[in-house]
């Protein structure tokens, strides 16, 4: 499973972006898109275009951890959306590794197949959480990693030389995002 | 009990922070900053030579007091009062050189816990704390402050 | 007085509270206004909050004798324990070690393991802030106040600050001398 992480500020503006990989089921935490390297971009594209319906689902209830959101099936990327008070959204972007049955189907997108050797995604994709990107166990870890970047994210914006809505450029805050994701995802 | 006078000085004791003077017995009342004063037996003068001549007095006194005690604890001590025929002088110091002094008449009891309440409850918690006024009380303006006049008024009678 | 009493003595004293949050984004609201202020001129911050923390201590001075009740320090070694043990603890409920002392006993560090003042803080990444600015330099202002008014003259700065990436926060204190009190004018 790979994954990317954004914030955004109430005015849709990007504050903080990361791509990692899972660290479960002996995974090594590198992010391995379906995308070629140069097309990371699409990345942002699909999380972005999740935003409308993120805007449509945060009023079904009054939750902050909306769960999975949006799909993007060409891609096999799947949105979960977390949203604090203040209006900032986190995104998360999970995709599943290429299963050896859908390598062929997946040829939507032919250079895929130089993304992520064979060995390492089936690795991956043996672990729960990886398996299934809509199932329970893996809302709850999304919620849990939600969570804990929440937490980190109001310590952050508590610092007196962080203005609201700057890009969040805090080295420690890129860790502590890091170490939450190897954490839980 | 009858208090005649009352001093503050600050570290410098150029001029007193503040004094509040009287003549007359407690229970009737207390004017603050009479300009005269005419306790039994101080001669009338000017408030402003009566101030000097306080300072000058518990100066020297508090000075002799602690060259006499010795240097060990030259720092803590201190002399808490002293009595003439016609009236008693009561003193207190804080660390930081701000002194109190209180003139009564011989049969009151000692006024130092009175004066360490002064400064614990009013000096400190009206005049020091309050952010408008300047911790340099120079020029002789002196305190005025109409809250710390006011409880010390209550406080005294 | 014993180092025992003295801690007794900030544990025992009661203050008002107030919300740690509060202080914490007060004080880091006022560095970062003094940074923009002066236009990251870093050297200039430090100057303003040391002054604002002197102009603190002589006040707070009051506040903490009324309060805790102490009388005068027999020695620089008592002050800093003090210091140490009653005055940060009451107000920010720290207690940093008194350490490092110079062989005359006039010069000692405080290392500080908790600092409320910069909680959630990260210096500015411009280059400068983390060689330049002292963040809680307004504590330094604060001891030179308050020790002025009980007649010393210290001088007190920081030499490593956590935020900067060393391993501790330490300032250094040093006596300079000791106020003789001011004679009372002459009569004329």
């Amino acid at each position: 499973m790979s994954y990317y992480f954004t914030i955004l500020s109430p005015t849709d503006t990007p504050l903080f972006n990361i791509a990692f990989g899972t660290s479960k089921g002996g995974g090594d935490g590198i992010a391995r898109f379906r995308f070629p390297e140069t097309a990371q971009y699409m990345n942002q594209f699909i999380i972005h275009s999740s935003l409308d319906i993120l805007e449509e689902a945060q009023w079904t209830n009054g939750a902050m951890y909306l769960k999975h959101i949006d799909t993007y099936p060409p891609a096999a990327a799947y949105i979960s959306a977390f949203l604090t008070p203040s209006g900032a959204r986190f995104l998360l972007l999970h995709q599943p590794p290429h299963l050896p049955s859908s390598t062929s189907t997946g040829s939507g997108l032919g250079s895929s197949s130089l993304l992520g050797s064979a060995g390492s995604t089936t690795r991956a994709s043996s672990s729960s959480v990886a398996a299934n990107p809509t199932s329970p166990q893996t809302e709850e870890a999304v919620r849990q990693f939600m969570n804990e970047v929440y937490e980190n994210y109001v310590k952050t914006a508590m610092s007196p030389f962080y203005k609201q809505g700057m890009e969040i450029k805090s080295p420690v805050f890129r860790t502590r995002v890091t170490a939450a994701g190897k954490k839980w995802l | 009990m009858v208090v005649y006078s009352f001093y503050i000085f600050d570290r410098h004791g150029k001029n007193p922070i503040f004094i509040a003077i009287t003549q007359l017995t407690v229970s009737s009342g207390m004017h603050l900053q009479t300009p005269l004063a005419t306790a039994p037996g101080l001669h009338l003068r000017s408030t402003d030579d009566d101030s000097k001549l306080v300072f000058g007095t518990v100066f020297s006194l508090r000075n002799m007091v602690r060259k006499l005690g010795g240097d060990d604890d030259r720092a803590l001590l201190s002399f808490v009062s002293f009595t003439t025929s016609q009236y008693k002088l009561h003193y207190y110091e804080t660390p930081t050189n701000t002194k109190f002094v209180m003139l009564t008449d011989l049969k009151s009891p000692s006024m130092r816990i009175a004066l360490q309440q002064i400064y614990i409850n009013l000096f400190v918690e009206y005049v020091v704390k309050n952010p408008l006024s300047p911790t340099e009380h120079t020029g002789g303006v002196g305190v005025n402050n109409e809250l710390f006049e006011q409880s010390l008024e209550q406080f005294v009678l | 007085m014993s180092a025992n009493k003295t801690s007794r003595i900030g544990e025992e004293t009661r203050v008002d509270k107030v919300n740690a949050e509060l202080v914490t984004l007060t004080y880091g609201t006022i560095v970062a206004q003094l940074c923009q202020d002066y236009d990251s001129d870093y050297q200039e911050v430090n100057k303003q909050l040391d002054k604002m923390g002197y102009n603190i201590g002589m006040r707070l001075i009051e506040d903490f004798l009324a309060k805790s009740g102490v009388g005068r320090c027999a020695n620089f070694k008592e002050t800093a324990d003090m210091i140490a043990k009653v005055g940060f603890k009451i107000f920010l409920n720290v207690t940093p070690t008194v350490t490092n002392w110079a062989s005359d006993n006039n010069q000692f560090s405080l290392i500080f393991e908790d600092n409320p003042l910069a909680d959630f803080v990260e210096l500015p990444d411009d280059g400068r802030a983390q060689d330049e600015l002292w963040f809680s330099n307004i504590l330094c202002g604060v001891l030179r106040g308050s020790l002025e008014m009980v007649q010393m003259q210290i001088e007190a700065h920081f030499v490593s600050d956590v935020l900067r990436g060393d391993e501790t926060t330490e300032m250094r204190v040093s006596l300079v001398r000791y106020i003789e009190d001011e004679m009372p004018p002459e009569e004329e």
